[in-house]
Order: C-alpha cells, then sequence, then structure tokens
C-alpha cells in the first residue's frame, strides 16, 4: 500500500510497513503513531521530490487544488511507482486526483477507507520527521510562502473582479442620485428666497442651476440669454416675467456666490452622473449583453449587486430572481404568512413598469423566466450580442400584448417552447389557502441554485406549462400574479 | 457577564465627572487614550493612569486591570493595530522594556465574548496550532496570532474574496498567520499547506457548520485535538429555538467524534450564539492528558 502526500516542500511517497494497519480496527490505528519510532515503524518513505524553488512549488499547488496531475507530479509517480515497478495501489487524499491518476498513470488508486485515512492522518502527524533532510522551520516558512503567493494569486485574477466593478458602479450611482437630489433641493430651498416664483416654471434641476448659475440676481434676468443653457423661449419669457414681479428677498453678492458654487456642483455631479451611468452601460452590455438588452443597464447592474455577482444571479431560480430585492416583504410575507411580493427590482424594468397594475405581477414572473435564462447565457456562454435577450424581450412584449387585449386566453406559441401553449392554463382561479402553499414555493427556490440551463428550461415549463401534478404550485403563481 | 451593561453605565460616569482614580471614572473607550496619555503628560490622575496588565486565567490572554477591566492580548507587531482598536503600553515587572497589548473586544469577536464569558477550557494558547475556518477579515484571528504567539501557528481559512484580501493583508505583518482563501467545504484543495493541528476553530455561520468541522477534523485535527465552534443558531435554523439548535448541532458533533465538553451561550455580546468546546477522538485512557 502506497501513500501520497503533498507537503509545501514537495511529493512524498510512503509505503505502509505494517499490513495490519489496514485490518485493525480504525479507532485504534493513531495508537500506532504516538511518536515519531511509533510511526517509522508502521510506514516508510519511499520516495520524496523536493520542489525546486518557489515557483515549481506554486505551480504543483495550482495543479493540485484543482485536482489535475501536473508535469511535476506525473514524473514522480512515474519514476517511483510505475518504472519502479511497484504494483500496489496508491492512497490519495483527493478522490478526482486519484481519478485522474489513475486515468493518466494506469496506476490503481485505493477507495478511501477509515483505516487509510487515519494511516494518513497518522503520517500527517510526523511528516516533516519521516522525511529526511526536510526541517520543520523550513517547511514552515515555505507553507507560510506558498499560501502567501496562492492568496495573492488567487486574489489577482478573482472572477468576481469585472462583476465588482459593476456593483461598486451601480451603488455610486444611487449614492450620487441621493446626493444630487439632497443638493438640487437645497439649492431650490435657498435661491428660492431669492427668486421663489422660479422654481415652479422650471422644474428639472439641472436646468434651474444652470439658470441660476447663468443669471445669478433675478434683476438679470432681463439681459439674460438663456438660449445658452438650451431654456426653451416661453419659459425663458416666464422667468424674465416672474422676476419683474417676483416677491422673493434681496440677498448680497456674497449670499450669491455661495448660492453659485452650489449650482456648480450640482451642473458637475449630473455631468459626472451622466458619464458613470455611460461606464456602467459598457460594462454591463460587455459582460451581461442578454441581461442588459432586457431590462436595460440599470436593472440588470442592480440584480447582479443584489446577488452578489453575475455567476450567483445565473445560479438563481427565477422564482427568487423575481423578487430579487423584496427580501425585507418576502421574509415578512412568510412569517405572518400573507402573501408573498411579486416583484422586487424587477419592478422597475421598463416591460414591467409599462404594463397596467393588474398585470405587473404577471409580467414581472414571465419576464423573470426570461431573465434568469438570459442571465445563465451571459454567465456561462460566450456570446456577445443580445440575441437571446431580443428574441425574449419580444417574447415578453407579444405576451403582454395578449394579456392586455383581454385576456388570459392561451397564447398560440411561446418561442422557446413551443409546445408549452397546449397546456397553457384556463383564466386563473383565486385558489384558497394559498398562503401556506406559496411558502413552500418560495421556500423551495433556494435549493434549485444548482440548476443548470437544462433545469432551468424545465423550471420554466412547470411554471408556464404545468403538468397536472403541478396544479396546486400553478394555481399559487398565478395568484401570487394577481 | 452583565459586563457589557456595567461599562456602559460607567461611560456615562466618565464624562460627567473626571476621574476619581481607582475604579469609577473613565468609560471603555477613554481608557486607552487616558491612560497613554497620564503616562506621557505626567499622569495628574495619579495611580489610576498606569497601565497594569495581569494574565488572564487562560495562557496568551491579558486583563488590563484599572478603572474597568478589559480583555487584551500581547501584540505581535507591536506599533500596529490591525481594525483600529486601541493599543495600550505597559512596563514589564522590572519597569525596563515596554509591552504593547492589544484591547479586544467582545462585542467584535466570538472567541472573545467566550474567554471574557469564562469558557473553561482554551485550547489557543502559546505555541498552539490552530486551524481557524471562517476568518472573515482577519480581526479575531490576529488576536489568535497573538495568544499562540511566535511558535505557535493561525491557519485561517476564507473563502470571500473580500474578506480574503485584507485577512491576506493583515497576515503580511504577522508570520505566524497562514492566509488561505479556500472554501473549507474543501479542505483537499489546501491539504498540502496544513500540518496536524492542536486545535480547531470554527466561526464560517453556515448551516453545515459541523460537517465542515468534522470532515476538517478528519484531515488536520490531533487525536485528543481540541473543537471550538461558534453557532450561530440563526444560521442554523431560524424557526426552531436556539437551545434546540445548539443541541442538535452538538448531536451531529458528537456522531462525528467530537466529544463535547462545554457549551457557553455569548450573551451578552452576541444573541442567541453559543461557543461550544470538544475534544475530538479523545482516547478513554489518557483523558488526562
Ligand atoms: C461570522 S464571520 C467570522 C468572523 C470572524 N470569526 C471574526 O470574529 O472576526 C463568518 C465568515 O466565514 C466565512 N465563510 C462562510 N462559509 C465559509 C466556507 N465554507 N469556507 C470558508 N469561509 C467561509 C464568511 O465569508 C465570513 O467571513
Amino acid at each position: 500500500m502506497l501513500l501520497l502526500l503533498e507537503t509545501p516542500a514537495g511529493y512524498a511517497l510512503f509505503t505502509v510497513k505494517n499490513k495490519k494497519l489496514l485490518k485493525a480496527d480504525a479507532d485504534s490505528i493513531f495508537e500506532n503513531f504516538k511518536s515519531v519510532t511509533d510511526a517509522s515503524r508502521q510506514v516508510g518513505l519511499t520516495a520524496f521530490h523536493k520542489f525546486e524553488d518557489t515557483k515549481a512549488a506554486m505551480e504543483a499547488c495550482t495543479e493540485l487544488t484543482e485536482s489535475s496531475v501536473g508535469k511535476s507530479l506525473k514524473k514522480f509517480l512515474k519514476k517511483n511507482v510505475v518504472d519502479a515497478g511497484l504494483a500496489d495501489s496508491l492512497t490519495v487524499l483527493d478522490k478526482q486526483l486519484g481519478i485522474n491518476i489513475n486515468k493518466k498513470l494506469g496506476i490503481e488508486v485505493s477507495v478511501m477507507s477509515d483505516n487509510l485515512r487515519e494511516i494518513m492522518r497518522g503520517v500527517r502527524l510526523h511528516l516533516t520527521e519521516l522525511i529526511e533532510g526536510l526541517d520543520e522551520q523550513e517547511v514552515r516558512t515555505m507553507s507560510l510562502g506558498l499560501a502567501h503567493t496562492l492568496s495573492r494569486f488567487k486574489l489577482k485574477f478573482s472572477p468576481d473582479k469585472v462583476d465588482t466593478m459593476i456593483i461598486q458602479a451601480v451603488g455610486l450611482l444611487d449614492d450620487l442620485d441621493k446626493e444630487l437630489n439632497n443638493f438640487a433641493m437645497r439649492l431650490r430651498e435657498w435661491y428660492g428666497w431669492h427668486f421663489p416664483e422660479m422654481g415652479k416654471i422650471i422644474t428639472e434641476n439641472l436646468a434651474y442651476a444652470k439658470v441660476v448659475r447663468l443669471m445669478g440676481l433675478k434683476t438679470k434676468a432681463k439681459e439674460t440669454d438663456f438660449s445658452e443653457v438650451n431654456v426653451p423661449e416661453e419659459i425663458a419669457a416666464e422667468v424674465k416675467q416672474a422676476a419683474e414681479t417676483s416677491m422673493g428677498t434681496e440677498i448680497t453678492d456674497e449670499d450669491l456666490g455661495n448660492i453659485k458654487t452650489l449650482s456648480e456642483r450640482v451642473i458637475e455631479l449630473t455631468e459626472y452622473r451622466a458619464s458613470l451611468s455611460e461606464y456602467l452601460k459598457l460594462r454591463m452590455t460587455a459582460i451581461a449583453p442578454n441581461l442588459t438588452f432586457m431590462v436595460g443597464e440599470l436593472v440588470g447592474a442592480r440584480l447582479i449587486s443584489q446577488a452578489g455577482s453575475l455567476m450567483s444571479l445565473a445560479k438563481h431560480p427565477s422564482s427568487t430572481v423575481q423578487i430579487l430585492g423584496a427580501e425585507k416583504a418576502l421574509f415578512r410575507a412568510l412569517k405572518t404568512k400573507k402573501q408573498t411580493p411579486k416583484y422586487g427590482l424587477i419592478y422597475h424594468a421598463s416591460l414591467v413598469g409599462q404594463s397596467a397594475p393588474a398585470l405587473k405581477g404577471k409580467i414581472s414572473r414571465v419576464l423573470a423566466a426570461k431573465l434568469s435564462l438570459c442571465c445563465r447565457v451571459d454567465a456561462l456562454g460566450d456570446q456577445v450580442e443580445p440575441t437571446l435577450g431580443e428574441e425574449f424581450k419580444e417574447y415578453v412584449e407579444r405576451r403582454l400584448a395578449t394579456l392586455e387585449e383581454g385576456g388570459m386566453k392561451s397564447l398560440s406559441k411561446g418561442i422557446s417552447r413551443p409546445t408549452a401553449g397546449k397546456h397553457q392554463k384556463k383564466p386563473s382561479v383565486r385558489g384558497s389557502g394559498a398562503a401556506h402553499s406559496a411558502e413552500d414555493d418560495v421556500v423551495e427556490a433556494p435549493k434549485k441554485r444548482k440548476a443548470k440551463a437544462v433545469e432551468a428550461e424545465a423550471e420554466e415549463e412547470a411554471e408556464e406549462a404545468p403538468a397536472p401534478k403541478k396544479k396546486k404550485k400553478k394555481k399559487v403563481v398565478e395568484e401570487e400574479a394577481e | 457577564m452583565g459586563k457589557g451593561g456595567k461599562a456602559k453605565g460607567k461611560g456615562k460616569d466618565g464624562k460627567g465627572g473626571k476621574g476619581k482614580g481607582k475604579v469609577k471614572g473613565g468609560g471603555k473607550g477613554k481608557k486607552g487614550g487616558g491612560k497613554g496619555g497620564g503616562k506621557k503628560g505626567g499622569g495628574k490622575k495619579g495611580g489610576a493612569a498606569k497601565v497594569v496588565i495581569e494574565p488572564h486565567r487562560h495562557e496568551g490572554a491579558f486583563v488590563s486591570k484599572g478603572k474597568d477591566d478589559s480583555l487584551v492580548t500581547r501584540n505581535l507587531v507591536p506599533g500596529e493595530s490591525v481594525y483600529g482598536e486601541k493599543r495600550l503600553v505597559a512596563e514589564s515587572a522590572d519597569g525596563e522594556d515596554k509591552i504593547e497589548y492589544r484591547v479586544w473586544n467582545p462585542f467584535r469577536s466570538k472567541l472573545g465574548a467566550g474567554i471574557v464569558g469564562g469558557i473553561g477550557a482554551c485550547p489557543v494558547k502559546p505555541g498552539a496550532k490552530v486551524l481557524y475556518l471562517g476568518g472573515a477579515s482577519g480581526t479575531t484571528v490576529s488576536h489568535v496570532s497573538d495568544m499562540v504567539g511566535p511558535e505557535g501557528v493561525v491557519y485561517a481559512v476564507e473563502f470571500s474574496h473580500r474578506s480574503g484580501r485584507d485577512l491576506t493583508n493583515m497576515a503580511k505583518r504577522r508570520p505566524n498567520v497562514v492566509p488561505i482563501v479556500e472554501d473549507a467545504r474543501q479542505p483537499q484543495r489546501y491539504r498540502m499547506l496544513i500540518g496536524m493541528v492542536d486545535c480547531i476553530f470554527s466561526d464560517v455561520a453556515q448551516p453545515d457548520q459541523a460537517r465542515i468541522v468534522t470532515h476538517n477534523a478528519s484531515f488536520f485535527l490531533k487525536n485528543n485535538g481540541w473543537v471550538m465552534i461558534s453557532i450561530k443558531a440563526n444560521c442554523v435554523d431560524s424557526t426552531a429555538a436556539p437551545e434546540a439548535v445548539f443541541a442538535s448541532e452538538i448531536d451531529k458533533l458528537r456522531k462525528d467524534g467530537v466529544k463535547p465538553k462545554e457549551q457557553l451561550t455569548l450573551e451578552p455580546y452576541h444573541r442567541d450564539h453559543a461557543l461550544v468546546v470538544g475534544i475530538y477522538r479523545a482516547s478513554k485512557k489518557k483523558k488526562e492528558e
């Protein structure tokens, strides 16, 4: 029986000398490894390959974490097991690595048993002492260095990195909106003392700020050319008129100076917001083209941000996508056995926004189903064109049109699911006892996280074309949507 | 227990009437600054300004005596705070050397709360090799690193890249911390970095924590090694009563070879949390060891 153990310093191959161990009671095995001398009676070092340098160690370890048989490991095993003519089976701690070794080198790999596990533990206890020429302190330094290199490498190539950019950007966008609103309100309030009438005439914040910056005191209204800031003529005239009869108070130049600074800030921030939003759009179309096409970059980015990453969003079932962002309402509903929310962040998507209030829930469900498919394609595929998104958006739009037309009558054909029509449900029935089953429905959802695209389709089918046994569930979904 | 409450009350006092010396004045927050300042500025407050550090019952931890006691650890990297915590400088017994300590806030750490709360045995001690699962940004890990000292090792496993970054950064300054950015559910992915350890501390806040811990134990924990788990009832089952959750978690551990020794609730520092300490594969004969 051979044992393969990996250390930060290199690979070690041990032979079990005391064959009795393999048959002994697993619990007693560790007793045989109390001291180094005990241990060396049980196992012997057959071979040891020391990594030449940190780079080699780093490479080897990366391969080991991936369970792949790297060059150095292959060479080591070939030389010391295959070429040495050892026919014993090999024990490896990582099952997948074992399978790969067997495939590549044809070495028989034994199945992990309690006894083997115990022996491995015993060897590990005295690992450095059992390997000649290896110094405990040296191994410690190496493992420290290796750990740092590995984690640095890992963090550098963090797959979430691109998502992080999006998450940060959308977070900043929200912050900016809040701040901008605050500033603009403050500006209106402040300048309003001087010229209260203008607030009503110019409702748009940016235009307001620009006018304040341009005009300054209201007495200057007459000679100001408002076309410079793109204010339409009739509004400009109105402002001029209002300035004549304004009942605002006088302010000093100093006051005005400060107000102008604020208006400048508002303008700057608005411009910055625009460029940030452009950046977000670019990023989003690059990493999630389909998702972005369906709901726009803002909602798309918020969904990703809520889920943590595009990948984890892709792993969510569509029922979760539908209510993402409404967790609070969901859990409240679950606790009190009330109806669960029908939509979360998705509510702000234009497809949902444009539908009639009564249909919003239904449409968000339809949209969520398609969205989760889009996310999966975006996360796992390598499409750059939103072909799927285009198709699905059209589908949802058509679906919306049909629903608005009157009806919940059957939809002729779903795009991705031609057979769905046959099973389409009749107008929904308001079921009773919904709260309970609604809960089942929702609670079940997170368990399905591993769903792959295939499952996703099945899931969708379940929602759109319920088989008879799913009737109850369907009813609930319908009701949620109502 | 009850300490949290008391400390708060004192804090208020301290702001009003200035330190009357002795145990009364000075809130928690003020202590570090007050003492340090007292030292350099000639100590108006007399005796109260001096930092008095006493060893805690558990080796590796210390208590700073005075206005009100607080848990501290001896700073392995003097002159640096890890997460903005207060540092205290005390003179050693002979008055020659200055030793720096870092204040350990039990509200921010499960282990800290456990030690303040009076846990019976603490396997995290000088020279120990500790596998720490769920290292997060390394706040508690840094104190563990202080406790085990230069002879010990802390292998800190954390799978979130965001926290892993802070953890790795912290570890740069502390040669006894080995940062591992991996999922604790897959110990085989970091098996080559870790030798046998004396103790596993786990605070991963996952429903399958018990399994994660015993799985890691089967790879890396010595027989008679210690297991310390912080269980957040909410994380395992948010509907059941915390007590029931703790009991069922302990049961799971027992099934996988952990002999539970002690269970401590972490009130008032952490709600519905318990710290469970046990021994892995305790050998029957040599229990004393
Ligand atoms: C409650 S926090 C730990 C706080 C830390 N012990 C302290 O006191 O500073 C839990 C941490 O465990 C991490 N975690 C959760 N599951 C994990 C897993 N399977 N493997 C590694 N780390 C995990 C989380 O990312 C989180 O940072």
